[in-house]
Formats: C-alpha cells, sequence, structure tokens
C-alpha cells in the first residue's frame, strides 16, 4: 500500500477502523487515557493511563489477501511503567499517572520509548524473544540443577523456536531531578539526549546517565511570591539538536539555542500575540495559557494550543501566528461555567500530520476538529461507540450556537464536558489517527477507495 | 452591580479551588493554582472598581446596600483583616456553633464585604479544613512581620520558609489527623488543637491549629477570627439581614464563618506575593510590607474602604501562589 501524505480535501473520508478499551461504564479512572504516541514509522502505536500502564498496539501486516483493509492494531505489549508513590520528606503522594510517552527512533531489533509521570521518567525496552536455548548440560529443561556426576556427555545449545514474547524492560530511570510536575518530554535530535521539563525547569539529559542532569531553563523566582508565570510544554526541534521551544501559561513561547548559554534563560526568540482587548474577561489569562507545543514536522513551524484555538506560528515571525484556527469558539461566552466545573484547565494537545497540511484537535462531547492549511477547511467528527461499525465512514458534526437548531446539530448546551478529548496522534506518513476519548482508544483511517 | 456579584461569586469559587487542591492526589498542582490566582486578583480589580456604595461588611449575601448596617460597622473596625483581636474582645466573642470548618476567607470577607463572604460560604464543604492549613503556614511564613497579629494562627515555627520547594505537604501540622477534611467533628479536634493555646493574649506558642479547632472558638483569635470590640455590634446587624433575607442556612454558614478560620486565610495572605498583584515581577516588596503593616495600624471606622479590602485579597492571591 503505497502511504499516502494526508490532506483534507474534500474527497477524504474518515472511517472507523478499531476502538479498544472497554464499554461498560464502570470503568474505572485508572483506565482513562493519559497520552498517545505513535513511533517513528507508525508501525506502533503507545498508550499510557492514569494507572501508570503502557500499552503497545502494533500494526499486523497488511495481507495481499486483504487490500481493502489496512493493517489493524493489535495489543503488543502491556506492562506497568510507573507506581504510585509517596514522598515522606514532602507529604505528598506522586501520581502513577503517564503524562507522556516519547519513543526513540528504532536502531535495533528492540523498541525503546520513554515515559514519564510526574516526577520520574523511565526509559523501557521492548523486545521480542522469539527463541530460546534448550539443551544445557547444567541444567534440565525445567531449570533445575542436574547433579554433576549424572553428566556423561556435553552437548552444545542448541537455539529452539517459542512463542513469540514481547518483554519490557525499564532500562533506565531517570529520578529525583524535578520538584515540580513533569508535563513535557522530548527526544532530541541527536538521539543521545533528551529533556525533561516540569513547571519551572527544563532538565537536559543523557539516556545513559541517570544520576545526573543538566539544567537548562530555570523560571523560578527568587521569590516565590513573584511568580508570574510557569511552562507548560517544552519540544526539541525535529532537526536542530540544539534548538528547542518551550510555552507559558501566559500564552508566550520561547525558543531558545543551547549553544547560546549553558542556561537557555534567556530565549533566542519570543512569540507573542497582543491580546485582544475586546475579548477581555475574567479568564482571559486562564484561555491565554498554552496546553500543548509541537514543531512541525519540517522544523518550519510551530504549533500550539491554548483552551479556545489552534495557532501556527513561523519561527521567522514572533509578533504573531501565522494561522489561528478556533476550535470551539462556542465556549467563549460559558467560560464561567467551565471555571466552575474546572473544565477551563482541561489540557487539550494538538498534532500534525506527516505532510503538515492538516492539524487537528480534540474538543468535548468526543469531538475532535481538523484543520486543513491549504484549502482552509476544517471539520469536526466524533469518536462514539454509535459511529463503531467497521468502515463505517464518520459523519461531520456541527454544534449549533443559535438558537435554531438544524436536525443533525448539537447544541451547545447539550454537550458533555465529562467526554473530552485531550489526547490524539496522527500516524507519521499515512492517514491513519488515534483518538483517546477516556477511557477508549479510537483508530479512523481514511477510505481506502 | 453586577459585576461585584459576579466577581463575588468568582471569588468564592476560586478560593474553593484552592481548597480542594490542597486534597487532590498528587500534590498542588503549581499551573492551576497559579491560574486561579489570576483569576482571583481579576475578580478583585472588578470588585474594587465597581463603583457600587452598597458594600457592607457584614450584609447578608446579595444584599446590594443595607443602609442600616452602615452606622455600625463603622464601629467596627477593620480589625477582621489580619489584625488579633484585642484580649478584650475575645472574651466579648460569642463562642459560636461548633462547626469549625468554615473557611476563613469568608470571615474576611464578612468583614469587607458580605455579599463575598456569604458567596464563599455558599462553596460550602469544599472549603473546610484545606484553607486551615494554607493558613498556618502562611501564618508561619508571616510571623516574623506580623508578631502582634499572630494570635490565630498559632505563632510557630519562627519565620522559616513552610513552603517548601514543591507541593506542600497535606498534613496539618498540628497533627491532626489527616484526611478528615470531609468529616469534621468539632469537639475532638477541637480538643486536641485548642489545648494548647493560651487564653491569654500572647500568640500561642505551640505549633497551628487547625483551623476548625479555632474555628468554633474564634477565639485563639485568628487574626482576622476576632475583630475589636466593634465586633459584637456588627453580627447583630447580620443577624438581622439574615432573618430578613431568610435564607437560614445561609446565615448559620455566616456566623461559623465568622469565627474564627477566617484568621487562617487572614495569614495566609499576609505575606507578599504582590508579583501576581501587579503583573510584574520584582515589585511586590514594598506592597507586601505595607500590606503586613496594615493590619496592624486598625483604622476604626473604615468600613469597606479600598485598602482593607486591598489587604483581605491581596493575600489571597499571594497565599495561593505561595504554597
Amino acid at each position: 500500500m503505497i502511504p499516502r501524505l494526508g490532506a483534507l480535501t474534500q474527497d477524504t473520508l474518515w472511517c472507523f477502523s478499531q476502538v479498544k478499551g472497554t464499554i461498560e461504564i464502570g470503568a474505572t479512572e485508572a483506565d482513562i487515557i493519559s497520552t498517545v504516541e505513535f513511533n517513528h514509522t507508525g508501525e506502533l502505536l503507545a498508550t499510557g493511563d492514569k494507572g501508570g500502564r503502557v500499552v503497545i498496539f502494533q500494526r499486523e501486516q497488511e495481507s495481499k489477501n486483504q487490500v481493502h483493509r489496512r493493517g489493524e492494531y493489535n495489543v503488543y505489549s502491556t506492562f506497568q511503567s510507573h507506581e504510585p508513590e509517596f514522598d515522606y520528606l514532602k507529604s505528598l503522594e506522586i501520581e502513577e499517572k503517564i503524562n507522556k510517552i516519547r519513543w526513540l527512533p528504532q536502531q535495533n531489533a528492540a523498541y525503546f520509548l520513554l515515559s514519564t509521570n510526574d516526577k520520574t521518567v523511565k526509559l523501557w525496552k521492548v523486545s521480542e524473544r522469539d527463541k530460546r536455548p534448550e539443551g544445557y548440560n547444567l541444567k534440565d529443561e525445567e531449570g533445575r540443577l542436574r547433579d554433576p556426576a549424572t553428566i556423561t556427555t556435553l552437548r552444545v545449545p542448541v537455539l529452539r523456536p517459542m512463542d513469540l514474547m514481547v518483554e519490557a524492560t525499564p532500562r533506565r530511570v531517570f529520578a529525583n531531578a524535578h520538584t515540580y510536575h513533569i508535563n513535557s518530554i522530548s527526544v532530541n535530535s541527536d538521539y543521545e539526549t533528551y529533556m525533561s521539563a516540569d513547571d519551572l525547569r527544563i532538565n537536559l539529559w543523557n539516556f545513559e546517565i541517570t544520576n545526573q542532569s543538566f539544567n537548562i531553563v530555570d523560571i523560578k523566582p527568587a521569590n516565590m511570591e513573584e511568580l508570574t508565570e510557569v511552562i507548560t510544554a517544552a519540544e526539541f526541534h525535529p532537526h536542530h539538536c540544539n534548538t528547542f521551544v518551550y510555552s507559558s501559561s501566559k500564552g508566550t513561547i520561547r525558543l531558545c539555542d543551547m549553544r547560546a548559554s549553558a542556561l537557555c534563560d534567556r530565549h533566542t526568540k519570543f512569540f507573542e500575540e497582543p491580546e485582544d482587548p475586546s475579548n477581555r474577561s475574567f479568564f482571559s489569562e486562564i484561555i491565554s495559557s498554552i496546553s500543548d507545543v509541537k514543531f512541525s514536522h519540517s522544523g518550519r513551524y510551530i504549533m500550539t494550543r491554548d483552551y479556545l484555538t489552534v495557532k501556527v506560528w513561523d519561527l521567522n515571525m514572533e509578533n504573531r501566528p501565522i494561522e489561528t484556527y478556533q476550535v470551539h469558539d462556542y465556549l467563549r461566552s460559558k467560560l464561567c461555567s467551565l471555571y466552575e466545573n474546572d473544565c477551563i484547565f482541561d489540557k487539550f494537545e494538538c498534532v500534525w500530520n506527516g505532510s503538515d497540511s492538516v492539524i487537528m484537535t480534540g474538543s468535548y462531547n468526543n469531538f475532535f476538529r481538523m484543520f486543513d492549511r491549504n484549502t482552509k477547511r476544517d471539520v469536526t467528527l466524533e469518536a462514539s461507540r454509535e459511529n463503531s461499525k467497521p468502515r463505517a465512514i464518520l459523519k461531520p458534526r456541527k454544534v449549533c450556537v443559535g438558537g435554531k437548531r438544524r436536525k443533525d446539530e448539537i447544541s451547545v448546551d447539550s454537550l458533555d464536558f465529562s467526554k473530552k478529548i485531550l489526547h490524539t496522534a496522527w500516524h507519521p506518513s499515512e492517514n491513519i489517527i488515534a483518538v483517546a476519548a477516556t477511557n477508549n482508544l479510537y483508530i479512523f483511517q481514511d477510505k481506502v477507495n | 452591580m453586577e459585576f461585584k456579584l459576579e466577581a463575588h461569586r468568582i471569588v468564592s469559587i476560586s478560593l474553593g479551588k484552592i481548597y480542594n487542591s490542597r486534597v487532590q492526589r498528587g500534590g498542588i498542582k503549581l499551573h492551576k493554582n497559579l491560574l486561579v490566582s489570576l483569576v482571583l486578583r481579576s475578580a478583585r480589580q472588578v470588585y474594587l472598581s465597581d463603583p457600587c456604595p452598597g458594600l457592607y461588611l457584614a450584609g447578608h449575601p446579595g444584599t446590594p446596600a443595607p443602609p442600616q448596617q452602615l452606622g455600625e460597622p463603622a464601629a467596627g473596625p477593620p480589625a477582621g483583616w489580619g489584625e488579633p483581636p484585642p484580649p478584650a474582645a475575645r472574651s466579648a466573642w460569642p463562642e459560636p456553633e461548633p462547626q469549625p470548618e468554615r473557611p476563613a476567607v469568608p470571615e474576611v470577607l464578612r468583614t469587607g464585604d458580605a455579599e463575598t463572604a456569604a458567596a464563599v460560604t455558599g462553596t460550602g464543604d469544599a472549603l473546610q479544613g484545606g484553607e486551615g492549613e494554607a493558613a498556618e503556614a502562611a501564618w508561619r511564613r508571616v510571623e516574623g512581620p506580623r508578631e502582634t497579629a499572630a494570635g490565630g494562627a498559632g505563632g510557630p515555627a519562627g519565620g522559616s520558609d513552610v513552603f517548601p520547594e514543591g507541593p506542600r505537604p497535606a498534613r496539618r501540622p498540628c497533627g491532626c489527623p489527616p484526611g478528615d477534611e470531609d468529616t469534621l467533628s468539632a469537639a475532638p479536634r477541637m480538643d486536641c488543637c485548642r489545648t494548647p493555646r493560651p487564653a491569654g493574649d500572647q500568640p500561642p506558642a505551640t505549633p497551628p491549629v487547625c483551623p476548625r479547632k479555632r474555628g468554633a472558638a474564634g477565639v485563639g483569635g485568628g487574626p482576622a477570627g476576632c475583630p475589636a470590640p466593634g465586633s459584637t455590634p456588627l453580627k447583630k446587624p447580620r443577624r438581622n439581614l439574615e432573618e430578613q433575607s431568610g435564607g437560614a442556612a445561609v446565615a448559620a454558614e455566616e456566623e461559623e464563618m465568622e469565627t474564627g478560620n477566617v484568621a487562617n486565610l487572614i495569614s495566609i495572605f499576609g505575606s507578599s506575593f504582590s508579583g501576581l498583584l501587579r503583573k510584574s515581577p520584582g515589585g511586590g516588596r514594598e506592597e507586601a510590607e505595607g500590606e503586613e503593616t496594615g493590619p496592624e495600624a486598625t483604622e476604626p471606622g473604615q468600613i469597606c474602604c479600598d485598602k482593607p479590602v486591598l489587604r483581605d485579597i491581596n493575600p489571597w492571591s499571594t497565599a495561593i501562589v505561595a504554597f
């Protein structure tokens, strides 16, 4: 199958492919998916949940017999990445929720990923074992030691096939480097270092060294009472190993160059859009807080998500974004209620497609939105069990703001704010998307014609 | 006027969130609390800038401007704003119902703004206990400059920085059984925490009192809990209002509020945090110090001018981010 880079033209129709997760209403909070990430080839799809578990799906090889059915994702490995911990010194509990997963590029037969909770980053090695040695001299088949006196011959152990076993082992644990809650990790393009960012600091790690990290950004004021902003997300440039960006709760993005100084407190570039005074409200600051920042695959643009919009910035223009997309502007008049029920603090993520032509982000009522940067079209789709028939085409959804509601529209007041899509992922080269809806993972593909 | 009410409501909701954040799993989220404190600041600004004359201290929530009380609040000094009650006041302070969990904030608000107070109580149980912890910690923190105001939160621990860098401890310093915020039973807790408190004027040397404990008595006096002699008259008008409005539940809550936990919040806020309040970092010092000395210099006759209210709300924002 020739990979098709996604473009949201009029011809693109998204179809349901699979859904993972339980259906019953009594799903526990531990099952809530907290991060979704494809690996660099798209062969593997990892999810992390609030219970500290990581589930990896692998795409099955596409069979020649079923060209109309592209490879499905099946469970490949499941392991407990983080456990709840208790910091006795500070008397606080450390949640096991997986905040982020990032894959390392594959360099040998094994797969490596980084997973993090609020305080600790772990490097996991996921490897397959499909052979096992048999014919030991000193051990019998069950592993019990044999009495040397009974051994009369020598033989060479041989490897025999066995059922495929996928094992995940923690290879490194990077702990005790963060006072505040880790919100981001990002693997550097040199594949030797990565960074972890919490509310006030960003640390640079070498994969081989767990007992040291370099602090490269520190915005903690000398007097905590003077704190005005925190770091909300950070990411390395996809190609330049010296460049990274981090976003703040004030709606600004700073691009830093590690060659300039050891401590990158002084930014190289500062991206900020002047506030629109006509939109000022009690909650202006909250909704301007950036919840996610992502470099485009090309490295020329960054995309940021705040509560109501997604913005695309050109790295060469700092004073305003080049594109702004309204995700759910109908919520602007409801900010007070959303503040009351805490929804205004939801941190939505955003993703690019493989060709950087389409961007996607989530919303409420299990809606998610896609914006085509070239055609300026946008579409709202829904991840729901009702649309879960195999290869069922997703129907675009519409939220009606005014009084008159058309037949297929849903009114703002009917939106279910408990069903939120915070985490989505786009296959690196194909039109396959993974959408996390609470404890279910939906996989959609574009229609194969 | 609507702006004021809206701001009022938002303030109370925000305080509820701050409280809840302290009992949340995973520790206090700095980002969320920062945002909440920003909202608080915005609400405060609106509140102060809205030229509504009816801002009465002890009025019933929602009652726009009870003119009949205007006289009395004048007598009631803004002592509620963090100043320790004079010894005489303590005895004058009626023993409130054992509802220690009432948040301190409402108390402060009550003295400064009835509506706000009411709204805060409206948030109800959500505000139990947690404020106290923050209050205590903040209390300790501001120990230095506020020696006279130390009455309530228990002058503890020297001014050592009780705020660890990271999320604050969720445990109450006084050693009361943790996690009970929702099951306040006044009696046992009061016993355990109130005992060490001297009846006198001295700030208790023992460590922090759980807000609950203090709540009932209001005595040990949280700094804000027991206003000066004018407090009693303050109470009356409020009761009248409450009867008038018929909101019995609210009335009860308000009375509880008065009692004591207010002090906790005041204490939290006593220290500076002006960085948030003035939008530019580094400018906070002078203002903070001004605020801290403010409460000590009580101004009788001041009902609700900007300054006292400012004292109230500044501290909130600051304290919020503090922890």
